[in-house]
């Protein structure tokens, strides 16, 4: 099999567990500790598998503002099992939607040459969109495949189960291709002591968007932001004492709401 | 000087804090409930490195610089003081003192399985009669031709109840009196003579094995003598200089554990239709307890830098040790307070970090014996 680079698109990004919700519903992040998520581990992971059945090069492919060019961030991805990375980091780039993410992206794989995959996590931690992947897909011209729970890697193609509504789909896939994996696709786990002391010594590029002769697109502009009409709580309180009583009580309560139906949750 | 992380320190807290949670945080009450040492926890931990933290990479360890075991020791210790003692004395007490005083064979024969967790370590150094005093060591090495035949017995050995390979400080130079007739001697655990005896019954870090050890007629070869005869009593001091850190980071990491569930409960908390953290008399208790903890934690990285850089740093690690130990004590203590009566039960788990702190002032030197060395450096 001649597989010579596989990427994996990642970001380091503050974790939303670390931030904190005002009672006016505004998410504050400043405070929050950036990493990589959960989600770019389970596709550096399993990159990192397939990279190393094939003999490929693992790259790491990081988009956004500087201090995603960072020792720190670098070694932190570069620890979980890439052989190198390259971070198009940029003041520009620091609130990228998913199209500027993707163009960035898409660039960088065009100058490495010789991609035959480009893996994604399910979702950015902090946006969570799920775009990126397809929009990257659109601008290099390869298929693009969503939920993927397995890869099998063969000269010029992959077999790969996705994830549906309806059951798991195979499908065969010509190479190149853009595939998201789903967040269980891998088990994650800490870096091992070693893995985090070899990070350092791991070929590192930074880019700009300049370097890469792009011009971003226009996303768009935020205009206002409304806030979704809540559902207001009842607060009503169920007597447990008697757990028979309680449960028709329940049941009634939420028939009459519409939450439920003769057959079962509505 | 503000002391600034490297950031593969920075990462180390990131890993083994994710691991600790993971893997350690939901067997840490029950271990200590059943004085269960948590056996399946080593090839974890071995996996992660943590075994391997203060060996060299040509021996199939890590080679971490000293501030990065303490934050480890600091991580697993936040969630149970068991794991945190558990790889500190394997760490500081029985691989360091091969990795600084084996021969290469040694090295070769030793490290590497203890780096793999294929074998624990443990440090035989207390006995019945000599705890700090040294120089009372009443075990004996006998030289008979290409052995040592030692004849004693030891107290409190952590790992005790599993560990394969033992370093032992006994008397081999019978006619030199006091510390300078000691020898030091890596012992394995199948040693015909060596016998591991029942562990303790403890207030705290129950999950740690801690035994008895007892030779009679123990033949170890001569080729098992680390460093010189006579160096026993050195090799034991250097050890404890660092072992001393890291029984200051395993305070540092049980206090911050209690910390962080006191804060966590003074929010959720309501009295007097308010969280307690909204009352001042709760506010001061967070506040000494956050200045306790910064303060300890400076004191523990400051003397693992002054170790990473083979700077001189006894002192440094006995000021860490009892500062540490008696601020753990303070703050788990603070913390069952700021729980209320929960907090002195099973329920929640500051009581059981209460009792792993109180150990942190007593072995590995007490705090008397800290304030004696630091006295020293002044008064001499």
């Amino acid at each position: 099999m001649n597989i010579v680079n596989i990427v994996v698109a990642y970001k380091y990004a503050p974790d939303p567990q670390e931030a904190t919700v005002s009672s006016d519903g505004t998410v504050d992040f400043s405070r929050a500790k950036a990493v990589v998520s959960d989600y770019d581990a389970v596709a550096i992971g399993y990159g990192r598998r397939l990279a190393t059945a094939c003999g490929a090069t693992l790259v790491g492919v990081c988009v956004g503002g500087p201090q995603s060019a960072k020792p720190v961030a670098t070694k932190a991805a570069l620890s979980r099992g890439l052989d190198r990375v390259v971070v198009v980091a940029d003041d520009e780039l620091e609130t990228a939607g998913s199209t500027r993410t993707a163009q960035a992206i898409a660039a960088v794989v065009s100058q490495l040459g010789d991609v035959a995959l480009v893996l994604a996590g399910d979702s950015s931690m902090d946006v969570a969109a799920r775009m990126t992947p397809s929009v990257l897909a659109g601008l290099l011209g390869w298929p693009m495949l969503s939920d993927v729970e397995t890869v099998a890697l063969a000269d010029g193609s992959a077999a790969l189960e996705r994830l549906t509504p309806q059951g798991v789909q195979s499908i065969t896939v010509a190479l190149p291709a853009v595939v998201s994996l789903t967040s269980e696709a891998w088990p994650v786990k800490p870096p091992g002591m070693k893995d985090l002391l070899a990070a350092g010594k791991k070929p590192v590029e930074i880019k700009s968007v300049a370097d890469l002769g792009l011009t971003l697109a226009d996303e768009g502009t935020v205009v206002s932001r409304a806030k979704l009409g809540g559902s207001a709580r009842l607060g009503v309180v169920i007597d447990t004492s008697d757990p028979a009583a309680a449960a028709a009580t329940l049941v009634e309560a939420l028939r009459a709401a519409g939450a439920l139906s003769e057959g079962g949750l509505a | 000087m503000p002391f600034q992380l490297t950031d593969e320190q920075l990462l180390t807290r990131d890993a083994v804090r994710q691991f600790a949670e993971a893997e350690i945080a939901p067997i840490a009450a029950e271990i200590d409930r059943d004085h269960r040492p948590p056996l399946e926890s080593i090839p974890k931990l071995a996996e992660l490195g943590l075994l391997g933290l203060v060996i060299p990479e040509e021996y199939g360890g890590t080679g971490a610089d000293s501030v990065s075991f303490a934050i480890a020791i600091e991580e697993l210790s936040r969630v149970c003081g068991t794991h945190g003692v558990l790889v500190e004395a394997h760490s500081s007490l029985c691989t360091w003192p091969i990795v600084h005083h084996g021969n290469a064979e040694q090295k070769q024969k030793y490290l590497p399985a203890l780096a793999s967790g294929e074998a624990i370590g443990a440090f035989g150094l207390t006995e019945p009669g000599a705890g700090s005093d040294a120089a009372h060591t009443a075990t004996t090495a006998q030289r008979d031709g290409d052995d040592f035949v030692l004849n004693g017995q030891k107290i409190f050995i952590t790992n005790g109840g599993f560990a394969k390979t033992f370093v032992v400080i006994a008397r081999s130079l019978l006619d030199v009196p006091g510390v300078k007739g000691l020898s030091a001697f890596i012992v394995e655990r199948d040693t015909p003579g060596f016998q591991v005896l029942e562990p303790e019954r403890k207030m705290g870090i129950r999950g740690s094995s801690t035994t008895p050890l007892a030779f009679s007629d123990c033949r170890v070869p001569a080729a098992n003598l680390l460093g010189r005869e006579g160096e026993g009593f050195k090799i034991a001091m250097q050890t404890l200089d660092g072992g001393r850190t890291g029984i200051a980071a395993q305070a540092v990491g049980i206090a911050q554990g209690a910390f962080e569930a006191a804060c966590a409960y003074a929010k959720e908390r309501v009295q007097f239709g308010q969280p307690i953290a909204a009352l001042q008399a709760i506010q001061w208790m967070i506040a000494d307890m956050a200045v306790d903890l910064e303060a300890g934690r400076a004191l523990v990285y400051q003397a693992a830098d002054l170790e990473s850089r083979q700077e001189p740093h006894s002192q440094a690690s006995a000021m860490a040790k009892l500062f540490c130990g008696e601020m753990a004590t303070r703050v788990t203590g603070k913390a069952i307070q700021i729980h209320g009566g929960v907090g002195y039960t099973e329920a929640y788990p500051v009581e059981r970090m209460y009792r792993d702190a109180k150990i942190t002032e007593i072995y590995e030197g007490t705090s008397e014996i800290q304030r004696l060395v630091i006295a020293r450096q002044y008064l001499r």
